[in-house]
């Protein structure tokens, strides 16, 4: 699991307190080429360099037990026994210019506009299926496809009010977009209570280099959802969770909490003649704007999945009659799946007529004849990803694979080329970590949030998320990934 | 608010309030040892015992490093200190974004604190400073939850959970020493017992303050029963819980608000006008029965009128 960091790679390490910092192929956030600090790095390298490593492992770990203590965990289970483990945060932040930032704004807005003008396309007129942008099966053959969507208005032909994209930095430096989320993103808390304790570890640094703050993504998102209801005075919001048991609760109850909303689970509601409301101790209560953090097969037990009990009954139909915003709506998985993805430059340019201002990572449709045998001619050099999966599950990292391992998904992919899309194995960029009391480079994606509802709002800030395993390029949580601040400079 | 959030609310309170007496039992207990000869003193740990509802999973021979397992850190005796705490944090968490930052994590390191000990790791130094330590935490979390939390409806369920769990504590405890539960075949309690259930339910220095250290079973029953300034007295917590009563689902229709406060005006006035002289020959146990009875009424029509009400009830 050495990728990118061979052993010719390895410099001698980089004067200061970085004396195991190897550089290798990928692009450093820190050093450039030649190990000099990268100019916005500066202030922060000045700042790392009085601290003794004791110091900074004490703070490491000030941040680990605040999170410990704020109960932002996930649970382990194992022979009855349940372990609470916090998720890994990294007490670096990672930096992003003023001109960076700008460009992946300017960008990820194009995005979101083109994949909502797209999503309402599809369930509506099926223009761009008619003049053969995209193949119509892809679309209809898709699970994500609700045709219980087709023909009905949501606000503002925002389909997406919340998207979490992925975004990755290439060898050149450049960032292109690895994933959109456009179901159910999360991370965000994690965002915000990552700032929390790497502002306290650095405080005086952080006001110097002027970082812009991100605490009003509650605001934003609020506001957003409060843009979706029909009418504008006494607004009743809620945010709908699976419950305490979803890995994710800490973020639902946080985000209801910030914003001064109810966090409602599906048993507190129900639906009476296509009105939603909440059972309160005072009687029932009428909810006009619901942020569902449930999949769409579990929303109603009477239209998607019947055996599911974190749903309420007759959700569809309030919704369907206008009763009630679900946000995001449902349907939206159709426009991020693996292989609707390669189609998104396609996109930008028949809605909007411009360029794309971020870029795709190269991907390969193994449902197109060249492409899938290129694909099996190069799995080596190749990371293949089962089309409907998720949090890198399902997929192959050639490279990394033994030649069995390949072997046994080329069948699988020739069994059912239109599940699979490959690209290029992605030097993620690396960021400085502190890890075992020293600062090394480990691999790092990016994840802004975008919100859509009557206005665009992005929030200059991200998760960045980290393969804490030297080498290693996955950064998913649930596969040993951690995450770090995000400071985006003012300019 | 939610009926499902009252409902966590109501129960974490409750929990907590079951893990303080448990945890303020096992402490004056395991310091009063030595003064006690070892037959009052294995009498004394069954009364506990029968305090906690836990008589099924203890046995005459245990000794105190037995019971103390059994009480504090015996995960299947249901009303043990680490699944009290348990529970309450669980609900806790069920209802995070309506607490403060504060008292949910001082309720979450409390349990963080509690959750990893070994009773063999605190037995041999001073077993009774760590019941003392976790006394103090939850102290502190009540302090923390009074001056934190705004006082509106959830605080009212909260003050509801406590009061309601209190007053069937107190009971309990007093039913062990002077009724039924008092296990037969035990030697009666003496002086020093009584001394103990002072200490068990907080009261050894206010019950001097009004009474002197003249210790008599009869004034003793009086000022835990029918004080009506003490916050460990059964009057006082009947008070909170009529209080807090007239204080949650405030929208709530007039006539399901009736049927709760109904209940509880009744509960109320048979502590108020409760004489304990009547009570001292044999009718005590009958009467804290009542009361109990009466307390799981109230818990019943409180869920019926505000928690699990059907849908077609109100539409």
């Amino acid at each position: 699991m050495q990728q990118g960091l061979s052993a010719g790679d390895v410099l001698k390490g980089i004067a200061g307190p970085y004396p195991h910092y190897a550089l290798g192929a990928p692009y450093d956030e820190m050093f450039d080429r030649d190990g000099l600090v990268r100019q916005h790095y500066a202030a922060f390298d000045a700042r790392l360099s009085q601290l003794p490593p004791e110091e900074l492992q004490r703070r490491q770990q000030a941040c680990e037990l605040s999170f410990l203590h704020q109960g932002i965990t996930f649970t382990v289970y194992s022979d009855n026994q349940s372990t609470e483990r916090i998720i890994p945060t990294d007490l670096l932040p990672r930096i992003v210019t003023a001109g960076e930032w700008d460009r992946i704004e300017r960008g990820l807005k194009q995005r979101i506009q083109a994949l909502n003008l797209f999503l309402r396309d599809i369930y509506s007129e099926g223009r761009v299926l008619r003049d053969g942008v995209v193949p119509r099966s892809m679309i209809y053959g898709s699970k994500h496809y609700r045709r219980e969507m087709r023909e009905l208005s949501v606000p503002h032909g925002a389909y997406v009010n919340v998207c979490g994209s992925d975004l990755v930095r290439n060898e050149a430096g450049d960032f292109v977009v690895l994933e959109d989320n456009l179901r159910v993103p999360s991370g965000v808390s994690y965002m915000l209570a990552n700032r929390d304790v790497v502002r306290r570890a650095f405080p005086g640094v952080f006001r110097r280099m002027g970082v812009r703050a991100i605490e009003h993504y509650p605001r934003e998102l609020l506001a957003t959802l409060k843009s979706l209801a029909p009418f504008h005075e006494d607004v009743s919001i809620a945010v709908l969770t699976p419950g305490v048991f979803n890995s994710a609760y800490f973020e639902h109850a946080f985000l209801a909490r910030q914003m001064g909303v109810e966090l409602v689970e599906g048993r507190d509601l129900l639906v009476n003649d296509n009105v939603v409301y909440t059972r309160t101790t005072s009687g029932l209560k009428r909810i006009d704007v619901i942020y569902r953090r449930i999949d769409d097969d579990f929303v109603d037990p009477l239209i998607f999945r019947e055996d599911s009990s974190l749903g309420v009954p007759g959700l569809f139909n309030a919704y369907r009659a206008g009763n009630v915003v679900i946000a995001n709506a449902l349907g939206t998985g159709v426009a991020d799946d693996k292989a609707i993805y390669a189609y998104v430059p396609r996109l930008i340019r028949y809605y909007l007529s411009e360029e794309p201002v971020l870029n795709n990572v190269e991907t390969y449709l193994c449902r197109e004849e060249k492409s899938l045998n290129h694909v099996l001619a190069n799995l080596d050099k190749l990371v293949v990803k089962a089309v409907g999966e998720s949090g890198g599950y399902g997929m192959l990292v050639g490279p990394h694979a033994s030649a069995a391992e390949r072997e046994a998904f080329a069948e699988k992919v020739k069994a059912d080329p239109e599940n699979y899309i490959a690209q290029p194995t992605i030097q993620l960029s690396t960021a400085p970590c502190f890890v075992d009391g020293g600062v090394e480079p480990r691999h790092v994606d990016l994840r802004p949030f975008i919100l859509q509802g009557e206005e665009t709002v992005i929030v200059p800030g991200a998760l960045t998320r980290v393969a804490l395993k030297r080498g290693s390029l996955v950064v998913n949580s649930s596969q040993g990934g951690g995450s770090k601040d995000t400071w985006v400079l003012a300019g | 608010m939610l009926s499902r959030v009252a409902d966590s609310l109501y129960w974490m309170s409750r929990y907590i309030e079951r893990a303080e007496h448990t945890a303020r039992l096992i402490a004056v207990k395991l310091e009063s040892m030595i003064e006690q000869t070892q037959d009052e003193s294995q009498a004394s740990w069954q009364r506990v015992a029968a305090a906690l509802s836990a008589e099924e999973y203890v046995s005459a021979h245990d000794d105190a490093f037995a019971f103390t397992r059994t009480l504090a850190f015996d995960r299947s005796n249901p009303s043990s200190l680490l699944l009290s705490l348990r529970h309450a944090r669980d609900n806790a968490r069920q209802v995070r974004e309506q607490l403060s930052t504060e008292v949910w994590e001082h309720l979450n390191r409390l349990y963080l604190r509690l959750q990893p000990v070994a009773i063999e790791s605190i037995w041999v130094h001073q077993p009774a400073r760590l019941f003392r330590e976790l006394l103090e935490d939850m102290h502190a979390l009540e302090g923390v939850t009074y001056s934190t939390l705004s006082h509106g409806e959830g605080w009212y369920f909260l003050e509801l959970g406590r009061h309601i769990e209190r007053a069937q504590l107190i009971g309990r405890t007093l039913d062990a020493h002077f009724g039924n539960a008092a296990t037969p075949g035990t030697p009666a309690p003496k002086y020093f017992d009584w001394l103990v259930l002072l200490k068990f339910c907080t009261a050894f220095e206010p019950y001097c303050k009004v009474h002197t250290a003249a210790l008599h079973p009869d004034t003793i029953a009086q000022f835990l029963l029918f004080d009506a300034e003490f916050p460990h007295s059964l009057r006082f917590s009947i008070d909170r819980v009529c209080d807090a009563l007239t204080r949650v689902a405030p929208g709530a229709p007039a006539a399901r608000r009736a049927a709760v406060e109904r209940l509880a005006g009744r509960l109320k006035a048979s502590v108020d006008f409760g004489q304990v002289e009547e009570l001292m020959g044999g009718a005590l146990a009958p009467y804290l029965a009542g009361i109990t009875r009466q307390c799981e009424q109230i818990h019943e029509s409180v869920y019926a009128s505000y928690i699990l009400y059907g849908a077609e009830t109100v539409l």
